[in-house]
Formats: structure tokens, C-alpha cells, sequence
């Protein structure tokens, strides 16, 4: 409800507007000897209300969504098996992975049983907001703390495997690693069920599932990227 | 000779002086209110941000200079010329110290110690106004023309008041003279208060500030260039160091309204209760009565810089109905009551 707009009659030291004035200059000098005094301290962050972008930076929130990573086990093994369902769940349609099987005794790198020959995320397309990791199955894709991500060439942008691993051994040598996700609460009927789905959930069945998944979205992928590209 | 080569020596550091301090008020003015509203300000070039006047002079000078399409050639270039050649010559007759002896040579520390020296800043100061006018007519902009009107407007509400706050002091101390109403206000007065101008005419102080910051157009009243309102006002359509011009040209009048300020009510270079020539010798003395006289100042220009970010703009009517219903009124009963006490006391 709206309020009532009472109009008060103004005082005689309103309205010669000098008393009011010197109460302004009163609280503009407050503002202005206190920030004076804390901006005399060392260090970039003095103004307390004023961060300096490249010196000063905010803390990050754990589950901030920046710049994407492929993350490794603890044997060091690639978690992602090339399934492609972050690039189905993806809305802007910026992922693009091939699944295949590892080259002959190269199979100890990986932690299932298939993985991703290519896998490029196009990062002028994502919109981070973090559906890809969502949907992976494996936790293998993860977005990270990074959010300088300015380049100076569009091909600068596109990461490739490489550049995505890297990001998630930098990551995890600056310790800056998301903790692990909390199991969601499950309500006391759906426990059963939960239980047995756990129960019956063997790789191969989700391979199959997976194969599906990827064939579509690529296609649609490469003419996204074809269609781009003739654009550009 | 001599006497020449002192003028021009006098002019010269006059010049830079005044130069220097605008040039130096741009960024107190900045960091100021960067302070006040809980913000930094530019603190990138030089220690402090120093350097940042020096980088925008080479920044304004490099830009390219656009005479728009429309625009009177002439009048557009001439308003900023106009506009900040008042504003740079009326520093002349305002003291900016008492007085050097050098080699028993006597130096007054002023351009020129005119004997109408008041009036010669009352009327520069009214010629500025015809550089913001004829600006914004020449500009053929819709915001210009309105920066320019809404200033002419200005100046007949506030001219008269300012006038009339002056005379009173004229009418004090009997002169026009610059120097001499400053060399008055030495001692006391009543026995205990210093012998300051705003202590004989305390409401004519209060007239004089208001009507100085419209004479300055600053806020509360920068109406003629209003960014909220009408864009930029009188400059909308100014660029590269024609723009400069009218921004040097604002800060050097406050520098000047600031200094007439300490000269005319607080007391020039004296310091109050104690006399500086009797301890002082003559060179020391003279450099301190210009530290003296500068640091009075540089407390009424900082008083502009702090005004400016505490209150808001007075709305266009306001300011009409504050120069025609109150401040003309009050200017002429102080005047009234100066001249009836001066009658009685003589
Ligand atoms: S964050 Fe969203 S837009 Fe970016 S790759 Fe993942 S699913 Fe696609
Ligand atoms: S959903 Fe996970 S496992 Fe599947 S391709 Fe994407 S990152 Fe790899």
C-alpha cells in the first residue's frame, strides 16, 4: 500500500538552508576524514569499501562457475568417458566430444572403460552456467575459479583437452579445488528405491545409454560450428 | 627598469601560480569526492594520482578539435576564449601577500594595486558570462542554448546581490582598494576580535559566499551546465581544449573568488592577534604573508570542493525566488544597517 505523503511545514533553520547545509558538510567530512585515515594504510586494499581490481581481489565462493575443467582421479587417471552427455545437456551447444577407445596399452591413463579422443569446449558460446557438470555421470567435468578468460584471437577461445586438463591441474596445485558435493537429503519413502537404483547401476548399461546421447548432439555440434564459422 | 622588470616577474609567477593551484584543484576535487563518497579517485598516474591534471592537459590537447556542422564558427570559438580571459586577468588587483623588501626596495606582493581594483572585478567577473553565452548560442544545440539562457537568467538574480554584499565593505573601509581594505583589517576591533571583514559584516559574508559559488557555477548553483538536466549544458558540444578552457576557466575563478574572499573578510595575510612584521624579517616576512594568505585561501577552495559534493542542485525557480525574494532583501537592509552605523560611529 502506498504511503500517505505528509507534507511538513519547514522550520525557519530549513528553510534558510544554511543550518541544513553545514549538517551536510558534518557528514561529508565524516565520510571523507574516515576514508583519508584508512586510505593511508599500506597495502592496495585501504578504502574499505573500494577494491582495486588487479591487486585486490574478492574471495571466491567454492561453487563459483568459471572457467571449465576435465578432472583427473586421485591415480591421476582421466575421469571423463566420452559419453557426451554434457554436450546434450548443454544449452548453448558449446561441447564437442568424440568418444573412442584408449590406444592399446594406454589404457592405465583412463579411469573407464572408453574415453574422449576430442573434447572442445567453445568458450565465447558457454554461458557457464554449469549444466554440464550437472549432467556428467562420472564428475569428470567441472567449472573451476577461474574468470580472467580474455584472449586475443576467437581461436584462443575454443579450449581443447589439453588446455581443459591443464586447468584442472593448475587448479588443483593452487588448491582451489570444488569440495566434494554433499549427498542430496532423500526422503524416507524414495530411500528404497534410491538403494535399489544404486544397486543395479553397472557401467555397460549407462554405455549403451551414452551412445545414443553423443550421436545427435554432435551432429548438431558440427553444424553449429560450420554455421559459425561462415559467419565469421 | 626595475619597476617594469618586477611587474612582469610579478605577472609571470602570478600566472603560473594561478595555473598551477586550477591545475592542482582538478584533482583535489577528484580525490576529494572520491573520499566523500567512499570511493578512491585516480590514484594510478604519479604518486597519489598526482600526475593525472598533467596526463588529462595532454590528453585534452591531443584530441581532436570538432567545430560542429551547424555551429557559428566565430561565436563557437570565441565563447571559451571569452570565458577564460576574465577569468585569468582578474587575479591582477587581488593581493596575494603584504609586501618583499629586497635591497631596501620595497615590492607590494600585488599585479597592481588599482584604486578601483573592486570594480575591476566585479565587472570580470560579469564578462564571463558572455563566453557561457555566446558558447551555447554559437553551439546550435538545444542544451547548449538552455545552459546559456539558464545563465544569463542566473547572473541577473545574482549580480545585484553581489553588488550590493560589496558595497557594504566599500562602505566599511572607505575604498576600493584592494590593498587597503586588507592593510585595514590589521589588530582588532571591539577590543577582542581580530579586525576581520567578517566580524564587521558577518551577514554580508554569508550573501558574498552564496552569490560567489553562483558566480562560479558551482553547485548549488551550476545550472548552466546541470549534467542531470540539459547534458553538459553551455559545453555540450565543446571537445579537446576548447572544453579544457571552460573547465581551467572555472577553477581559476574560484581561485579568484576564493582569494577575494580572504581578502575582503578574513583578513588578507594577517593573522589574527599577532603581527607578523614586528618578529619577522622583511624577506621572511613577505613570504610568510603570502603562506598566510594562501593557506586562507586554500581553505575557501576546498570549501568549494566540499559544498559542491555535499548539497544538491537548487532547482532553476529556486534560484530565482533565493536571489529576487532573499537575497536582494537582505543585501540591501545590510546595506542599510552598515551605512546607519557607520553614520552614527563617524
Ligand atoms: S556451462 Fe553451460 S553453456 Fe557452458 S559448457 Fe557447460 S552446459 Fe554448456
Ligand atoms: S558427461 Fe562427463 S564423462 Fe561424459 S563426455 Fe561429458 S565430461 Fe565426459
Amino acid at each position: 500500500m502506498a504511503k500517505p505523503v505528509v507534507k511538513k511545514e519547514y522550520t525557519f533553520l530549513e528553510r534558510i538552508y544554511l543550518w541544513e547545509i553545514v549538517k551536510g558538510l558534518k557528514l561529508t567530512f565524516k565520510h571523507f576524514t574516515f576514508n583519508f585515515k584508512e586510505s593511508l594504510k599500506k597495502g592496495p586494499h585501504t578504502v574499505p569499501t573500494c577494491w582495486q581490481y588487479p591487486e585486490d581481489r574478492r574471495p571466491i565462493a567454492p561453487v563459483f562457475r568459471g572457467a571449465h575443467m576435465l578432472c583427473l582421479d586421485d591415480e591421476g587417471r582421466e575421469l571423463c568417458v566420452g559419453c557426451g552427455m554434457c554436450a546434450r545437456a548443454c544449452p548453448a551447444k558449446c561441447i564437442t566430444v568424440k568418444r573412442g577407445k584408449p590406444a592399446e596399452g594406454e589404457e592405465g591413463k583412463y579411469a573407464g572403460k572408453t574415453m574422449s579422443t576430442e573434447f572442445t569446449i567453445d568458450m565465447l558460446r558457454c554461458i557457464f552456467c554449469g549444466f554440464c557438470e550437472e549432467a556428467c555421470p562420472k564428475g569428470a567435468i567441472q567449472l573451476g575459479q577461474e574468470y580472467e578468460l580474455a584472449e586475443y584471437t576467437m581461436d584462443a577461445c575454443i579450449y581443447d583437452k589439453e588446455r581443459l586438463l591443464a586447468n584442472f591441474q593448475k587448479a588443483k596445485a593452487e588448491g582451489k579445488l570444488k569440495p566434494p558435493k554433499k549427498p542430496v537429503p532423500v526422503a524416507e519413502g524414495d530411500k528404497k528405491a534410491a538403494a535399489k537404483k544404486a544397486a543395479q547401476k553397472p557401467a555397460g548399461k549407462e554405455a549403451t545409454k551414452s551412445k545414443k546421447a553423443t550421436s545427435k548432439p554432435q551432429a548438431e555440434e558440427k553444424k553449429a560450428s560450420e554455421s559459425k564459422g561462415e559467419e565469421t | 627598469m626595475d619597476n617594469w622588470v618586477i611587474a612582469l616577474i610579478k605577472v609571470v609567477f602570478i600566472w603560473t601560480w594561478t595555473l598551477l593551484i586550477a591545475t592542482l584543484m582538478t584533482w583535489v576535487e577528484r580525490r576529494g569526492s572520491a573520499m566523500m563518497q567512499d570511493r578512491l579517485g585516480p590514484n594510478r598516474a604519479g604518486p597519489f594520482g598526482l600526475f593525472q591534471p598533467l596526463a588529462d592537459g595532454i590528453k585534452l590537447f591531443t584530441k581532436e578539435d570538432i567545430i560542429p556542422e551547424k555551429a557559428h564558427k566565430i561565436l563557437f570559438s570565441l565563447g571559451p576564449i571569452l570565458f577564460a580571459l576574465p577569468a585569468f586577468s582578474a587575479y591582477a588587483v587581488i593581493p596575494f601577500g603584504d609586501k618583499l623588501v629586497v635591497n631596501g626596495k620595497e615590492i607590494i606582493l600585488q599585479v597592481a594595486d588599482v584604486n578601483v581594483g573592486f570594480l575591476y572585478v566585479v565587472a570580470l567577473g560579469a564578462m564571463a558570462v558572455y563566453g557561457i553565452v555566446l558558447g551555447g548560442w554559437g553551439s546550435n544545440n538545444k542544451y547548449s542554448i538552455l545552459g546559456g539562457l539558464r545563465s544569463t537568467a542566473q547572473l541577473i538574480s545574482y549580480e545585484v546581490p553581489f553588488g550590493l554584499s560589496l558595497l557594504a565593505v566599500v562602505l566599511v573601509y572607505g575604498t576600493f582598494s584592494l590593498r587597503e581594505i586588507s592593510l585595514a583589517q590589521q589588530g582588532t576591533f571591539l577590543g577582542f576580535l581580530p579586525n576581520w571583514g567578517i566580524f564587521k559584516q558577518p551577514l554580508g559574508f554569508i550573501l558574498f559566499i552564496v552569490t560567489a559559488y553562483a558566480e562560479a557555477n558551482r553547485v548549488p548553483f551550476d545550472l548552466p551546465e546541470a549534467e542531470s538536466e540539459i547534458v553538459a549544458g553551455y559545453h555540450t558540444e565543446y571537445g579537446s581544449m576548447r572544453l579544457g578552457l571552460y573547465l581551467f576557466g572555472e577553477y581559476v575563478n574560484m581561485y579568484t573568488l576564493a582569494a577575494l574572499m580572504v581578502t575582503l573578510y578574513f583578513g588578507a595575510w594577517h593573522l589574527p592577534y599577532i603581527d607578523m612584521s614586528k618578529f619577522l624579517g622583511p624577506v621572511s616576512y613577505g613570504i610568510a604573508s603570502f603562506l598566510v594568505f594562501f593557506l586562507k585561501t586554500a581553505f575557501f577552495l576546498w570549501l568549494f570542493v566540499w559544498v559542491r559534493w555535499t548539497v544538491p542542485r537548487f532547482r532553476y525557480d529556486q534560484v530565482m525566488g533565493l536571489g529576487w525574494k532573499a537575497l536582494i532583501p537582505l543585501a540591501l537592509v545590510n546595506l542599510f544597517i552598515t551605512a546607519l552605523c557607520i553614520q552614527l560611529t563617524v
